[in-house]
Parts: C-alpha cells; sequence; structure tokens
C-alpha cells in the first residue's frame, strides 16, 4: 500500500459554485469556492460532493407558490427520477488560492442522475463537500521523471499531480486517452498539433501550464496517437526514450485501461501507482462498499482493500486484476 | 430543561440516538466529523466467530430514495474485535451494543458468550435479519419457531447484557416474529434490517449488485418502518414493556419523531451517516425542539402517544 501523510482534519464544507463549464460533450469542469481554513490537499485525494444545491433552512425543500405564477408543474416522471440520495466521490483537478478563497476543481462526466445534478448548478448556488478524502500519490527523492497516465474520467487527478509534481521540481510526461476527440475534457493550444505518433508535446494547455509535455490518444483516430493509451506509452517505452530507474508511472481512469498500463509497466520494470475507483456510499471507511481485490500476506493470498481509505492510490504490484 | 434520557431495558441512555449496526463501523471511522460520545448508544457493525471478507464488489447501488448494499457481513472477526476494535470503543464511554452474526447457533453463542466478559458492551443486538448472506441469520429471522430457539439460546449466554433481537421486514407478519422473540426472553427489539431487494442494469439485463439482491435503506423505507414499529409495539411490545429501536429512513428529527409516537424507546440512524455523519446531533436537537414547542420536558409523554383516527 501507498503511504501518504497522515491528514490534518477533514469535515463537512459549504461550498460556493463559482463556475459551472462544458468542457467536451460529456465533461464539465465545476469550480468550487470553499474558506480558505479547507484543509490542506494532495493529488490523488477525492471529495464527496451532494448533487443538490444546499436549502438553506433545515428540512424538505418547499415551492413556493406565492401569488406571482402558476404552481410548479409536476408532469414530468424525470423530476421523480432527479432526486438523489448519496453523495458522489470526484477527485480533486486542482486547488487554487484566489481572492482570499480556495477554489477546489472538479471534472466531473455526466453518467447518471448524480452528475447530471452536478452539471446543472449555476453559479452562486451552493453545494455541501465532504473530505479530503483517501490517500495521494508519491514520489521520493530519487523519482526523476514522473509519467501521468489518464483515460477519460481518470485525467483530472492527473491535472492536479502535474502541478503538485512541478511544485516539486519533478520532470513529467502526459499520457491523456479518450475515446475520441470530442470526449477530450483539455483545452488543446492551436499552435502545438497533437503528434499522430504518439510524440508528447506542449499540445495540451493544462499541463503545458506545469511543463508538462502529451501525447494524445483516441481509440478512432479523431485526435492524437490512434489506438490505446497505453499502447502509445510502451510505444516510447520500447523506444527507449524513457527507462525505468528513477521513473514512476502513475494511472487512473476505467479498470481495463489501468491494468493494461500497470501490467506493461511492471512488465518493464518500471514502478506504478493506480487510482482505484469504485462506487463508495460513505467515502469514509463506514459502508465497506468500495472493496478491491489487493495482495496480503494470508491463506488466501489476497485481501480485499477498501478504495476509499486505504487508497485510492495503491502501489499497481498490490492489485489483484478482475 | 428538555430531558431526552431514555431507559432500554435497564441500560440508561442520555438520548435515544444510535447508529445503525454496519453503517458505523467500529466508531472510529467518522471521528472527525461527529462527536459520537454525544450519542444514547453506540451499535457495532456485525461481529461473527471468524474474519470475514464479504461479497465481491459492486456491494452498493442508489436506488430511488434509497440504496442497496450487499456487504455480506464483512468483518474482523470476534478474535480482532476484542484486541483492536474494543479499546477503541471504550474511549467512546457510550453504552455499547454489539451485532452479532453467524451461520450456525454455536458460531453466535461463542461471540456472545465471549462479550458478556466485556465491560464496554451493554448488550448484543442479534443479527437474525441479513438478507445479504444465505446462511447468515435470514434463515433464522424468518421463522418463528427458530426465531424463539435461537434466542432462547443466546438469553442463556449474554450474561450481564441485554439481548436486542434485530427483526427483518421480510416477513408477512412482524407481529409474529417478535411476539417470538418476546417469548424467549429478548429484552429489546430492533426494527427493521433491510428488504430483500434487486435493481437491475437494462443495458446488461444483469442485476447491479454482485449479489444479485442486496438490502434496500434509506427514506424509501421510512412509511413501511413507521407501520412495522406501530404494529410490533400496539400487538407485541407495548403489552410485555419490551422496548424498540427503530430504524429505516430516518433522515429528519421529524422521521425520528413518527418513530417515538409510533411507539420507539431507541432510534438507529443508517444510511444518513454516509450522506452527513454530523446528522445524529442535529436530528437530536430538532427532537428536543420538538418536546419544548410541545411543551414536554422528556420523552415519555410522547413515546408510543399516536392516536389512531377513528372515522369510517
Amino acid at each position: 500500500m501507498v503511504k501518504s501523510e497522515p491528514q490534518p482534519s477533514r469535515g463537512v464544507f459549504a461550498a460556493r459554485v463559482r463556475s459551472n463549464r462544458r468542457l467536451c460533450d460529456e465533461h464539465y469542469l465545476l469550480r468550487l469556492e470553499v474558506g480558505t481554513d479547507f484543509p490542506l490537499t494532495q493529488a490523488g485525494q477525492f471529495v464527496q460532493v451532494q448533487c443538490a444545491p444546499v436549502n438553506g433552512a433545515e428540512g424538505p425543500i418547499v415551492h413556493e407558490w406565492g401569488e406571482k405564477g402558476p404552481p410548479p408543474q409536476f408532469q414530468s416522471p424525470e423530476l421523480v427520477e432527479s432526486q438523489v440520495l448519496l453523495r458522489r466521490p470526484f477527485s480533486l483537478a486542482g486547488r487554487e488560492e484566489i481572492g482570499g478563497r480556495t477554489v477546489l476543481d472538479i471534472i466531473h462526466r455526466v453518467v447518471g442522475r448524480g452528475s447530471a445534478r452536478l452539471a446543472a448548478l449555476a453559479e452562486g448556488q451552493t453545494v455541501s463537500l465532504l473530505g479530503p478524502l483517501g490517500n495521494a500519490f508519491t514520489w521520493d527523492a530519487d523519482t526523476k521523471l514522473a509519467v501521468l497516465v489518464g483515460g477519460g474520467v481518470g485525467l483530472p487527478p492527473m491535472l492536479y499531480l502535474a502541478e503538485r509534481l512541478h511544485q516539486a521540481g519533478k520532470p513529467a510526461l502526459a499520457y491523456a486517452g479518450v475515446t475520441s476527440a470530442n470526449l477530450l475534457p483539455l483545452s488543446l493550444d492551436a499552435a502545438v498539433p497533437a503528434s499522430k505518433a504518439g510524440w508528447p508535446s506542449l499540445c495540451v494547455r493544462e499541463f503545458a501550464r506545469w511543463g508538462v509535455q502529451t501525447t494524445i490518444s483516441t481509440d478512432d483516430g479523431s485526435l492524437g496517437y490512434t489506438g490505446r493509451i497505453s499502447q502509445a506509452l510502451f510505444d516510447w517505452i520500447d523506444q527507449g526514450r524513457i527507462v525505468a530507474a528513477g521513473t514512476i508511472v502513475y494511472t487512473c481512469g476505467p479498470e481495463r485501461m489501468m491494468r493494461a498500463v500497470a501490467e506493461g509497466c511492471l512488465a518493464r520494470g518500471f514502478a506504478c501507482q493506480v487510482a482505484m475507483e469504485r462506487k463508495m456510499a460513505c467515502g469514509m471507511g463506514a459502508c465497506q462498499s468500495c472493496v478491491c481485490k489487493t495482495r496480503a500476506q494470508n491463506p488466501l493470498g489476497w485481501q480485499y482493500s477498501l478504495v476509499c481509505t486505504d487508497g485510492t492510490v495503491f502501489d499497481a504490484r498490490q492489485i489483484l486484476w478482475e | 430543561m428538555i430531558d431526552l434520557s431514555v431507559d432500554l431495558a435497564g441500560v440508561k441512555l442520555a438520548n435515544p440516538l444510535m447508529t445503525a449496526s454496519g453503517t458505523c463501523g467500529y466508531a472510529q471511522e467518522y471521528g472527525s466529523y461527529v462527536d459520537l460520545r454525544q450519542l444514547g448508544a453506540f451499535i457495532t457493525k456485525s461481529i461473527t466467530v471468524r474474519p470475514r471478507l464479504g461479497n465481491p464488489p459492486g456491494r452498493v447501488v442508489e436506488t430511488r430514495a434509497g440504496m442497496l448494499n450487499a456487504i455480506g457481513l464483512a468483518n474482523v472477526g470476534l478474535e480482532a474485535f476484542l484486541k483492536e476494535k474494543v479499546p477503541l470503543l471504550e474511549d467512546l464511554a457510550l453504552p455499547v451494543f454489539v451485532n452479532v452474526a453467524g451461520t450456525t447457533i454455536e458460531d453466535y453463542l461463542a461471540v456472545i458468550e465471549a462479550l458478556a466478559e466485556v465491560k464496554v458492551v451493554r448488550g448484543v443486538e442479534l443479527n437474525v435479519s441479513c438478507p445479504n448472506v444465505k446462511e447468515g441469520g435470514i434463515t433464522f429471522g424468518v421463522d418463528p419457531v427458530q426465531i424463539e430457539h435461537i434466542t432462547r439460546r443466546a438469553k442463556e449466554r449474554c450474561g450481564k447484557n441485554i439481548l436486542i433481537v434485530k427483526l427483518s421486514p421480510n416477513v408477512a407478519d412482524i407481529a409474529i416474529t417478535a411476539r417470538a422473540a418476546i417469548a424467549a426472553g429478548a429484552d429489546a427489539l430492533s426494527l427493521v434490517n433491510t428488504f430483500t431487494a434487486m435493481a437491475i442494469d437494462v443495458e446488461t439485463a444483469r442485476p447491479l449488485l454482485a449479489n444479485n439482491t442486496g438490502g434496500l435503506s434509506g427514506p424509501a423505507i421510512h412509511p413501511i418502518a413507521v407501520y412495522m414499529v406501530h404494529r410490533v409495539y400496539t400487538q407485541a411490545a407495548r403489552a410485555a414493556k419490551v422496548p424498540i429501536i427503530a430504524m429505516g429512513g430516518i433522515q429528519h428529527w421529524r422521521d425520528a419523531v413518527e418513530f417515538l409516537l409510533a411507539g420507539a424507546t431507541g432510534l438507529a440512524i443508517g444510511t444518513a451517516l454516509f450522506v452527513d455523519p454530523a446528522c445524529l446531533l442535529a436530528i437530536r436537537d430538532g427532537i428536543a425542539d420538538y418536546l419544548r414547542r410541545q411543551g414536554h420536558e422528556s420523552l415519555d409523554p410522547i413515546i408510543g402517544s399516536l392516536t389512531l383516527n377513528t372515522a369510517s
């Protein structure tokens, strides 16, 4: 298991929506303002967001009929469909201090009721945040190069990681894989085309900001390298462009992609950390929902680890893929 | 001054609020979110004789106004519980009720006997109603004859601890299983456990839970749980003077007060803790405000004070 520094504090915070911007066909960048007393955070950590604006008063939301207009129309079953009970976990994509406030970035993909609600949040509304949760990506004094491999909705924590590595003076390369160009939740620099051959360049603004060159891959060839992002990485490695000594590969994304990255890295002698994703109810280690199989010194040879508190970041050697 | 204290079969609680088993781990998980010492009692996750890994993921899925879980009684086992978790529970300085599960009567009895020696533990909550483990309790929990048998055997080994029997709602008439538990010596009843349920992914035509079925909890079940508490209170528990710990979808103080009016002495919060552990204290304070507004100084006048409509 990857060790990270003990958490100074965590809690439930009211966050003001600073902006909520559509990045591509499915992803939104939600910028949330909290007080500067928000606990320290690290790349790889996540927050649990209540996917509904907080009602100021205690009790159920009351629809005011008033004298101004007609009563609300409850004609649509989607109204019931949109009710959300549990929080949804999101990795931090960045943290910035702006005008005496702390701004937390969350990039989310609309996949269901919860994220659809988040996508509808407007500037000035308030949401409840619980966190920060989970451990973090780690590196050490001997780390000479970090390789950040993100797939689709697994890209956001890589942006935060790029920033933290930059601050730590660690050089990094990014690999961003999506199924098609219209699902890339990142902004391209028009002057720097993404290489079809998979060569890293400063083509992605969010990474270029931290001096990080990026290789983009799409499954359908609509942008950058055609094929799996793991293959783009291994092409580069197998050309001898990156050596295992002093390099750590970090990965987050769909499980099949992470598995390909992790297994390929370990086979080539590279250190690798994976940020696992699971459905979870609490995020605090209580509900025991978000388990993944990890190696253990017991008769079975494995155990279930909690993604929320033992992870989300694990050493790739620990994971038993299913 | 509002006095929220209750007497639960001889165990004095500062207030009726507890954590529902399985939603609060072993207490330290929520440490930085809520001061659990302000509760009335703490109910642990299920403990079995041997550690259990639990079911494969996905173990949880949100449904409309609720969630399904199929954790599968994942727990550290009796030995680790006594060694590692009991010292943490001692720090709470609260009465602790330990939820006990098993696959055979002997399994249950081994845990119950060991707990009789643990000072901080004041009661055993007999889990005869877990819907997520084939052999795990539910087979006892739906048959009144088996409930009576296991309750009687458990009561013999409880020692200083009170025996709380946690009833399943997956029965035709919960008053029948309640009467069986009371007849066999249960000191208190807790109800309801989750409802067996299923959610299907229409794209893959497969259940969303790896276990196929799970237990439904959350606000969706609250009105059914209120009815069941009312039924058990009026048909069995009131006459026998056996207190009820009510649970099922409490999110707000009004949900809690409904249970008190229906006859509950204790209140356990579960699913809502996943959203905000501090709701425990908001609910406690909401109940106190309610009593104040109603002109009461304690819970006694409202417990079971529901007046049924007589019209029709």
